[in-house]
């Protein structure tokens, strides 16, 4: 498949929700199971061990159980925004049903798709955009560019040369004093 | 919003910059041209955006390699036709021939091996000497500085500096500084 065939989008919040306060998104849990099959089995187990601990952590989230005969286990997760997420729960384990119960509550109930960019503001810059021209010197305005001292290499320390001719002038200097 | 669309314009304005050779190692030279001409110097870089400027290049017949690399570095063109396909020119050939060959080469060479290289090659603007179009020179807007510190010739010594040059002890008047003495290769490359 195609790179553009592929859903893509930027990275969203729901409402800056936890910059305040937090919002659990996840509003009801459905679990469908059979009472006999085998298949349903690590569901009955979670059901009957662990569900009512998760309830009463959660009290946001409405939990529902319908026992379906013959059919695969799963669980239907409702979000706040309105979208709806099914997961396959057949022949899994309890440990491993605690996991993805954990991963629906812990989501915004945003599609799940390729991020386009890592970042993403809706308010644009305060300071202003950058241009080729912020935190420039207002003198590069009018000077000229063919002059020979900015083409240069700007150097802090003296050439090796610069250093002996110094040498040889203080010497010099010093000379002429003492004869004087 | 009318406004968005001009500081987009501002934004992704290409700069032309100066850039002069003079007693520059051409492949040193490169290694600091390429991120004007990539736009990697910018804070909005994004590699799927075209965000490279322009650089003017000046005084490429005036550029300097070390030891005898003049001599000795050759550019090798094969045609694939076997007789005689592939051509060997050493660096002061193509210097003679073309003054700014070199400098254009070490810059293509030095890139990233893409797609894109072609096109930022086109935004660089190579002159053997200081000429430049009118045009052209009243885009530059800023200039990139000399990675090098150009050597001053002994020619450009004053008479009196060099008399007054510090010195340990002087030479015997009798003392050959200089034979003369040449090999034959020697020879056949500097007098080509």
């Amino acid at each position: 498949m195609s790179g553009r065939a592929i859903p893509s989008d930027f990275v969203k919040s729901v409402l800056q929700n936890g910059a305040g306060r937090y919002v659990c998104q996840l509003q009801r849990l459905t679990f469908k199971f059979c009472k006999s099959s085998g298949g349903s089995r690590g569901t009955r187990d979670y059901i009957e061990k662990h569900l009512i601990d998760f309830s009463r952590e959660n009290p946001g989230t409405a939990v529902y159980i319908q026992p379906r005969r013959h059919h695969t286990a799963r669980v239907v997760a409702e979000f706040l925004n309105g979208n709806t997420v099914v997961k396959n729960i057949n022949c899994l384990n309890p440990d491993d049903i605690m996991k993805w119960l954990e991963h629906l509550r812990t989501r915004s109930g945003i599609e799940i798709v390729r991020l386009r960019k890592s970042q993403h503001t809706d308010s644009p810059s305060i300071q202003g955009v950058w241009t080729p021209w912020t935190n420039k010197d207002s003198s590069m305005n009018i000077s000229d560019y063919t002059d020979k001292k900015l083409l240069e290499m700007k150097r802090d320390e003296l050439t090796a040369t610069e250093k002996l001719l110094e040498l040889a002038k203080n010497l010099r200097e010093k000379d002429m004093k003492k004869t004087t | 919003m009318a406004h968005y669309r001009v500081q987009q314009w501002s934004t992704f304005a290409r700069t032309w910059w100066l850039f002069d050779a003079r007693w520059q190692c051409p492949w040193i030279s490169a290694r600091t041209i390429i991120p004007y001409l990539q736009g990697t110097k910018k804070p909005i870089y994004h590699p799927l955006s075209d965000t490279g400027d322009h650089v003017i290049v000046i005084n490429t017949r005036l550029i300097a390699m070390k030891n005898e690399r003049w001599i000795t570095f050759k550019h090798i063109h094969d045609s694939r036709y076997r007789p005689k396909g592939v051509i060997e020119k050493r660096a002061w050939q193509i210097h003679a021939e073309e003054p700014t060959k070199i400098f254009e080469k070490a810059v293509y060479y030095s890139m990233d091996k893409n797609l894109l290289r072609r096109n930022l090659m086109a935004r660089l603007h190579l002159f053997p000497d200081e000429s430049v179009p009118e045009d052209l020179l009243k885009n530059v807007s800023d200039c990139i500085r000399q990675p090098m510190l150009a050597p001053k010739r002994l020619d450009e010594y004053t008479e009196e500096d060099r008399r007054n040059f510090p010195k340990l002890f002087d030479w015997p008047k009798d003392f050959v500084l200089d034979d003369g003495f040449r090999t034959k290769k020697q020879i056949e490359f500097q007098e080509p």
